[in-house]
């Protein structure tokens, strides 16, 4: 049996906006050159860093996208991006990830190829925990490095084709 | 707009009971046990009205639920078979609750995060609904949170 009305696989397509993305938000809004490494697949469930942002793609491109820091990464990159030092419990704090993955997939999506809307970013902070998306879907994640810390970006998507 | 709790309710016990044959019940007791180690499911909800549905139940109820869902021991689950119970768990929750929407609604793929030392926000949202309830004696709590409109977050 074959499904036509989805494709699961991640596609060069669906991968260069969101390096894109991180390129032009980070050099435009956070004022932080970011340089985006070689993407791989991701084997394990367990988040690449500890302060994730996540956004929800739903349309004709469906899925999720992660924007996982390294703490201190995470609180230069806001610093540099609000112009505050928060203190990760600070609610502004998970505001600002929360509007730096807003922005990396709101800029990406628009270059998806399908009409697709984002969501409403979830920030999740903490120590050894994982993230998963549907099983069925593999995740790439594009390792970043910038003057003030690294980060990654998880992609876990897929385009359902026009019936 | 905030949902009517006896629809969420009446929402989870049916589901629990239909999906997993299990039942769940309301905990009104008000008191909630030490979180431990936890598997939150979200599924986000755009168009007419955008917000968030947030399944957060400890991991006993994850592994009871993808034994029961996957026809397995409890003992034989894997992780991967717990975050995948939980995700279809979250995104039959959440897709009942986009009917109960008026208008046309869409729903993103369903994520989930497991460990014991994290917390998940949704920044520029409010909780509008939260019910808690209890399974086998194990808590499950279920969050509606909408989105804030731009003047709202600027507030």
């Amino acid at each position: 049996m074959s499904s036509t009305a989805t494709s699961n696989a991640i596609t060069p397509d669906l991968i260069i906006p969101f390096m894109n993305a991180v390129t032009q938000v980070f050099q435009k809004m956070v004022g932080v050159p970011a340089t985006v490494q070689k993407p791989y697949l991701k084997t394990q469930t367990a988040s690449t860093y500890d302060v994730c942002g996540i956004i929800g793609l739903s349309g004709q491109v469906a899925g999720s996208v992660v924007v996982s820091f390294a703490e201190a990464a995470a609180v230069n990159l806001v610093e540099s991006f609000s112009g505050t030092r928060f203190k990760v419990s600070d609610p502004d704090f998970a505001d600002a990830i929360g509007e730096l993955a807003n922005m990396i997939a709101g800029g990406a999506k628009q270059h998806l190829g399908g009409v697709a809307s984002i969501s409403t970013p979830s920030v999740v902070i903490g120590k050894g925990y994982a993230i998963a998306g549907m099983s069925d879907i593999p995740c790439v994640v594009i390792p970043c490095t910038s003057p003030r810390g690294d980060f990654a970006v998880e992609i876990c998507i897929k385009r359902h084709k026009a019936a | 707009m905030n949902f009517n709790p006896d629809d969420i309710r009446t929402l989870a016990e049916t589901v629990w009971e239909v999906t997993l044959a299990v039942p769940l019940t309301v905990d009104t007791s008000g008191q909630s046990s030490a979180r431990g180690r936890s598997t939150v499911g979200s599924i986000q909800i755009t168009g007419a009205w955008n917000g968030a549905v947030l399944l957060d139940c400890s991991t006993e109820v994850a592994r009871k639920a993808a034994a029961a869902m996957f026809s397995s021991w409890p003992d034989s689950v894997s992780m991967q078979d717990m975050q995948d119970a939980v995700a279809e768990l979250v995104n039959i929750m959440g897709g009942n609750l986009k009917s109960l929407l008026p208008e046309k609604c869409y729903l993103s793929l369903p994520s989930v995060v497991e460990g014991g030392d994290y917390s998940a926000r949704v920044p520029g949202s409010r909780v509008v609904n939260r019910e808690e309830f209890s399974c086998d004696g194990h808590r499950v709590t279920i969050t509606i949170l909408e989105r804030l409109g731009e003047d709202k977050r600027a507030a």
